[in-house]
């Protein structure tokens, strides 16, 4: 199957017209079934339409976008599900924010060929900031088909958290989608230590999509990624295509079969020791002290 | 069979003979400091020394307890409070064994299919009643002369019928603070019928908490969960990797499970070939990106996956508990952890 991360970068964000003939330029040439868009899509679509009436800073728009998601989450996923039927292609749009029961969510889904969504996802694990703006976090790992394959969303700091990525694969998940935004800067490692890691250990796909965008006061770039386990990855790097920040995608072939045949072969799964983590949903030690 | 048999028990109390303890002790009483404290502490700071051994076989235990004793003092010298050791550190030993020299050559000769019937696994048993006496005085001694820690690094070995992979804490009185078996076994040590431990154990010092997961436990991001859950601050992991060096091969285990879960980690690794056996690995030291000067994780590591080396780092345990106190980006989803917990019920 062939997988596209897609950075934004090089699109045209005028208005939602110029964005999806662009898009839709970009991810022709990516020439994938399966095409991820990077977290913050839906925010740096309304912000460079010019939805917001002042430049606010990129805190203040995570306070105020909460307040506009009603009209402008149809208009963002109409669009978007209409270029996934137009294509025929499986899309992740990147993420948008929900209200639901006066609760907001950092969510994303994922469009079928025909236009229809699949699956949708919210984030699981928050980092400082997104608590300070008052989101929610989901509670719920949703797994879908992508072909013949078993898909799951991951959202922003959700890859820095290895249980996400356990709970997938020990259901079955054998594809990773990764929405991702990274302040600009040497990324590089926080990448590694995020879904690269998670592929390590579990032994699926991923397509990391980082958003390379200017977004108010904050600038975010890091490299799209289609991820793989080391051994059946160019010089065994964990890397089936990595590309620069500020590249408009990386695109990759995965082989199902090579993948199964390493499962067979090294069965990190199998080897796993479950009896042994009894204690792991503990609250740690120091914060309990804390507390 | 008889024959066999009596040359079997001959041979093992020729072992327990030669690695007595009793003859250790008068060797080493020669060279051993008599140091009367440890090393002067910064509050806060802990030094660490993770070693790179470079595998040799030694026919004389004696020359073994040398070159332990050289890389505790070499340790001592660069200011370490705690020094670790690889995991099969008792690889060396098998130099006693007539016939191992030549598991190095790939040639078949006459007899070797005999000797391939012999699992590694009848090795380490057969050694274990005469071989981890001498370990556990050397260690000792070592540790108390020294008045440092040493993390012995771990040995496959006999317990009752089991086999399990251990790995040894000793304090600097020269007492055992503790073992840790192996939780996550590779699938040779699966076919060796090796017994895997059941869970981790950690032990708090006045240099920090510590605890010794062994090799492939780093591969699984549960270990480093539950030690700091348990509020371990530094990870000692020995390690024996049975493969050619490939960077990325060599960064999916310690590196990335100290950035999951915010703990020092300190690597050493056996590395060369004897016995039959390949092993590869950087012996290295590190932290969360967030306390590295370059924002990589590393604080310290050896140059090349090849030969001995020695690396050592300041452990900055106050800069470590603040991370925590005060993480960026970290989170803990209770519905996530529950259900994980479900599916781990079902495996």
């Amino acid at each position: 199957m062939r997988l596209a991360a897609l950075t934004l970068s090089g699109i045209n964000l005028v208005s939602l017209n110029d964005y999806r003939l662009s898009l839709k330029r970009t991810i022709l040439a990516a020439e994938a079934e399966l095409v991820v868009l990077p977290a913050y899509s839906s925010l740096l679509l309304a912000f460079s339409c010019g939805r917001f009436n002042e430049i606010p800073t990129f805190k203040e728009l995570l306070k105020i976008m909460p307040i506009l998601v009603e009209q402008w989450n149809e208009e963002f996923i109409n669009l978007h599900s209409d270029l996934a039927s137009e294509l025929g292609i499986y899309l992740v749009p990147g993420t948008y924010l929900e209200n639901d029961n006066k609760k907001i969510y950092h969510s994303s889904c994922c469009f079928e060929p025909d236009g229809k969504i699949s699956a949708v996802q919210r984030q699981t694990h928050l980092n400082r900031e997104e608590r300070e703006a008052g989101y929610s976090r989901g509670e719920e790992l949703a797994l879908f088909n992508v072909g013949k394959l078993k898909a799951g969303l991951l959202i922003g700091g959700d890859a820095r958290h290895p249980e996400t990525g356990r709970l997938l694969a020990l259901r079955g998940a054998d594809l990773v989608l990764h929405c991702a935004a990274y302040e600009a800067g040497l990324n590089c490692w926080t990448q590694a230590a995020g879904i690269w890691a998670q592929v390590q250990q579990n032994q699926f796909w991923a397509v990391e999509a980082p958003l390379c965008a200017k977004l108010a006061d904050r600038t975010f770039a890091a490299a799209p990624i289609i991820h793989g386990p080391c051994e059946i990855t160019p010089e065994k790097s964990g890397y089936l295509c990595r590309r620069y920040p500020g590249d408009s995608y990386a695109a990759g072939n995965t082989s199902e079969a090579a993948r199964q045949a390493l499962k067979k072969r090294y069965p990190l799964l199998g080897l796993l020791n479950p009896r042994a983590y009894a204690s792991l949903n503990r609250t740690p030690k120091k914060e309990r002290e804390q507390a | 069979m008889i024959l066999n048999r009596l040359k079997e028990n001959l041979f093992q109390r020729y072992l327990v003979w030669i690695f007595r303890p009793a003859r250790l002790r008068r060797y080493l009483k020669r060279e051993l400091p008599r140091l009367s404290r440890p090393l002067p502490v910064t509050e806060g700071t802990t030094r660490v020394t993770a070693l790179q051994v470079d595998l040799e076989l030694y026919k004389n235990p004696l020359d073994y307890a040398d070159q332990v004793h050289r890389r505790v003092k070499e340790a001592h010298r660069l200011g370490a409070q705690i020094v670790v050791f690889p995991e099969y550190n008792n690889l060396p030993l098998l130099g006693m064994l007539p016939g191992v020299d030549e598991l190095d050559s790939k040639e078949s000769r006459p007899g070797a299919a005999e000797r391939a019937a012999i699992s590694p696994a009848d090795i380490f048993t057969f050694m274990t009643p005469a071989v981890m006496p001498f370990i556990d005085s050397l260690f000792s001694m070592l540790a108390g002369a020294y008045r440092i820690y040493i993390m012995a690094g771990s040995y496959p070995l006999a317990d009752g019928k089991d086999l399990v992979n251990r790995a040894f804490l000793y304090g600097p009185g020269g007492e055992l603070l503790g073992s840790q078996d192996k939780v996550h076994l590779l699938p040779m040590e699966m076919e060796w019928k090796m017994k895997r431990g059941s869970c981790f154990k950690s032990v708090k010092t006045s240099v920090g908490h510590m605890a010794m997961p062994v090799c492939m436990d780093a591969t699984y991001f549960e270990t480093f969960r539950l030690l700091e859950t348990d509020g371990v601050d530094i990870a000692l992991l020995p390690i024996a990797n049975l493969e050619e060096y490939n960077y990325w091969l060599a960064l999916r285990g310690i590196w990335p499970r100290v950035q999951e879960s915010a703990l020092y980690g300190v690597k050493s690794a056996l590395v060369g070939t004897a016995a039959g056996f390949t092993f590869s690995g950087k012996a290295g030291i590190f932290a969360p990106l967030e306390l590295t000067p370059h924002h990589n994780g590393v604080l310290a590591e050896a140059e090349n996956p090849f030969g001995e080396a020695i690396v050592t780092a300041d452990l900055d345990l106050k800069a470590l508990h603040e991370l925590r106190r005060n993480h960026p980006w970290r989170d803990t989803n209770p519905a996530i952890v529950k259900s994980l917990g479900e599916v781990y019920r079902m495996f």
